[in-house]
């Protein structure tokens, strides 16, 4: 993932610099920058990149444009720094195609947390294993792997493993998951979900009962500690 | 609208009072005009009784008239005459009687002079023990009338002049009513309008009629007025703009530094200050920039049906993940009814002031502080608690805090950002959303703050 090429186009110095340094710590050996948007469409016109990061405004062709332009020739990821923001105005940037965006001023984890997740999202790994404390988890095969012993999971089971994997470490709300389950109307399943969570805690937890691996925070939701995120 | 009402009320009685006084004024001054006339006009002339010329006019026993002395200079100094007619019309005394006037009267004659006038010359009759007496004063001098009339005819004519008098007073009130009542009409929106103006709202008043200018300028004043604030706003708003990148460059390479291990600890830790301050700069910006746009109503709200219980959870989650310090806590709770009754609102604005909440308790407790959310259906709508056991504040700052509503119009006067201004947007969110939001505090006792939104 760190191989992949970050094209960064913002007409400001400082901030591509600034840019490119939190990419270059972080271990990212590919970073390309452009100070417009024509010189960004002449990068691309050589080599499509693996990810760019946009300012929306620029002075002589301001993101939103660049992104359309861009969208005719090639699918990559976008990323979309904007200066205005979340509540003022719903972001303009999805319809036209971006995958994400950041509202400036910005944190550098905030936009390497982003980026990684774009990456995790646009190029696949191969094998998905999530590894657990006592189990290990093949989310292509919807298997959970354990002592040798291959146990499938249903489709409910598998799609809020998911969920919980995109967001290992983080907590991901009973809403968020009720709705995983169920669609927009979610209020009232959450027994329903209690329930899955059991099951899931039944295949991959040493003592279900004591679980490490697949955590509850009182009220808000559920949350998985991973022990690696492998190739 | 009250004190409008009032106003009119008063000028209406003010009104009527004026006219009454006017007409009670003029009563008194017309007998006082009456008694003045009778008073001079009787003092001028002196007196000249005919019945005292008629006892001095005296016949001696061989049929000659005598006159007392001085009869003849008091008719001379009223320019009068007097004559005596027998029982046949002719002259038998006479004084000064004018050359004109014949020394013979026909019954005719007499009954004509009796009532009205003698040539011109107004006279009075009074019977004499030789005949009719006649006493003329000088033409021009006497007005007479004379008339008899019926006397019903007398009592309705002070009965109708009484109904003159009231129907005059009740239809002179009922104009000033029916006036009073047209300017109340024409100038009750122009008013209205000086108190839209006032909150800063922009008014349209119909431009037309006799007061269509008034109008016109009060549009014009309330477009001014709205267009300045739009203009702060929009102020505001480029200015915080134009600081995000600036602040991007400076918070990225700050939390560089702060990462970097082969700077020594201290670089680092400052390093990481520069980013915290710069972290606080950020929550200010967008604080100030929405606050100012919710003020002004430039804040498009997109209402949609928002899970208050889902959303807390996602705001208490983002606090947690991000890595809040060992000495916070934050205990999450809610109903079963609250997570089944969505409200409207504006998702973004309603995680916004919740998570102010959070963040205030947080920078107001340096040293660390318990932190509850709860969110609670009770009978005025769902409740959004957010409570902490640090601190608090005193009873002056927060009576700062609850009454200090428009902060934004005192901001010239003191630039006090820092503190309130968090729960100044806090407050408009609620507000936006038709809500309410209490806090209560004391030294030590912990902070208290509670939305309440109708479902």
């Amino acid at each position: 993932m760190l191989d992949r090429e970050i094209l960064v186009v913002d007409d400001e110095k400082d901030l591509r610099t600034m840019i490119r340094s939190i990419f270059e710590s972080a271990g990212y050996t590919q970073i390309t920058t452009a100070a417009s948007g024509q010189e960004a469409l002449a990068v691309m016109a050589k080599k499509i990149p693996g990810i760019i990061i946009l300012d929306v405004m620029m002075p002589d062709m301001d993101g939103f444009e660049l992104l359309q332009e861009i969208r005719a020739v090639s699918k990559v990821p976008v990323l979309m720094l904007t200066a205005k923001g979340e509540a003022e105005d719903r972001f303009a940037g999805f319809e036209l195609g971006a995958d994400d965006y950041l509202v400036k001023p910005f944190l550098p984890k905030e936009l390497l947390l982003r980026v990684q997740a774009i990456l995790k999202r646009a190029y696949p790994e191969k094998e998905r294993v999530v590894t657990l404390n006592a189990a290990a988890v093949d989310l292509d095969r919807a298997e959970v792997i354990r002592d040798g012993q291959r146990t499938p999971l249903t489709a409910k089971e598998y799609s809020i493993f998911e969920k919980l994997a995109e967001n290992a470490g983080r907590i991901v709300t009973i809403g968020v998951l009720c709705q995983t389950l169920c669609g927009e109307i979610w209020q009232g399943y959450e027994t329903t979900l209690m329930t899955h969570i059991r099951h899931l805690r039944e295949k991959i937890e040493e003592n279900p009962s004591k679980p490490v691996s697949l955590l509850t925070v009182k009220g808000l939701g559920y949350k998985l500690v991973v022990k690696e995120l492998e190739k | 609208m009250k004190p409008v009402e009032r106003f009119f009320r008063k000028y209406f009685l003010s009104m009527a009072g004026i006219i009454v006084l006017f007409l009670l004024l003029n009563v008194i001054l017309f007998f006082s005009m009456l008694i003045w006339a009778w008073q001079t006009s009787t003092s001028e002339t002196p007196d000249l009784s005919i019945n005292e010329i008629c006892d001095n006019i005296i016949m001696d026993g061989e049929g000659h008239f005598t006159t007392a002395e001085g009869l003849s200079g008091l008719l001379e100094e009223n320019h009068a005459w007097a004559m005596i007619l027998d029982d046949a019309g002719t002259v038998i005394f006479q004084r000064g009687l004018p050359e004109e006037l014949p020394r013979r009267y026909t019954t005719t004659d007499v009954a004509k002079f009796s009532r009205w006038y003698l040539e011109d010359y107004p006279v009075y009759v009074r019977e004499h023990p030789q005949g009719l007496l006649v006493v003329g004063g000088e033409k021009g001098s006497q007005a007479k009338y004379y008339f008899s009339v019926n006397e019903s005819y007398v009592r309705k004519l002070f009965v109708g002049l009484a109904a003159v008098f009231l129907t005059n007073i009740m239809v002179v009130i009922l104009m000033i009513w029916k006036n009073t009542r047209r300017i109340e009409k024409a100038v009750t929106p122009i008013l209205r309008g000086i108190e839209t103006v006032s909150t800063g709202q922009p008014v349209s008043l119909p431009e037309k009629g006799e007061l269509a200018e008034i109008n016109r300028q009060l549009n014009k004043a309330g477009a001014f007025i709205a267009k300045k604030d739009t203009a702060r706003a929009e102020w505001i708003s480029g200015v915080s703009h134009d600081v995000r990148t600036p602040l991007s460059v400076m918070l990225g390479f700050a939390g560089q530094l702060e990462d970097d291990r082969t700077l020594p600890a201290s670089a680092r830790e400052q390093a990481a200050c520069i980013r915290k301050q710069g972290e606080r700069l950020r929550s200010l910006i967008s604080d100030l920039n929405l606050t100012s746009r919710l003020e002004y109503s430039m804040q498009p709200l997109r209402m949609e049906k928002v899970c208050l219980v889902e959303l807390a959870r996602q705001v208490v989650c983002e606090f947690l993940d991000g890595g809040l310090e060992e000495r916070y806590g934050i205990a999450f709770c809610a109903d079963q009814e609250s997570e089944s009754l969505p409200i409207l609102g504006d998702e973004a604005l309603l995680k916004r002031a919740l998570g102010n909440l959070i963040q205030n308790s947080i920078v107001h407790n340096p040293q660390g502080c318990r932190i509850s959310v709860s969110i609670l259906c009770g009978e005025a709508g769902i409740t959004v608690e957010v409570t902490d056991d640090g601190a608090g504040v005193s009873a002056e700052k927060l009576k700062e805090l609850t009454t200090d509503h428009r902060r934004l119009e005192s901001m010239d006067e003191k630039l006090n950002l820092r503190h309130g201004l968090g729960v100044l947007l806090v407050r408009q969110i609620a507000e936006a959303h038709k809500g309410t939001m209490t806090m209560e505090s004391a030294p030590q006792k912990g902070f208290r703050t509670v939305l309440t939104f109708p479902v």
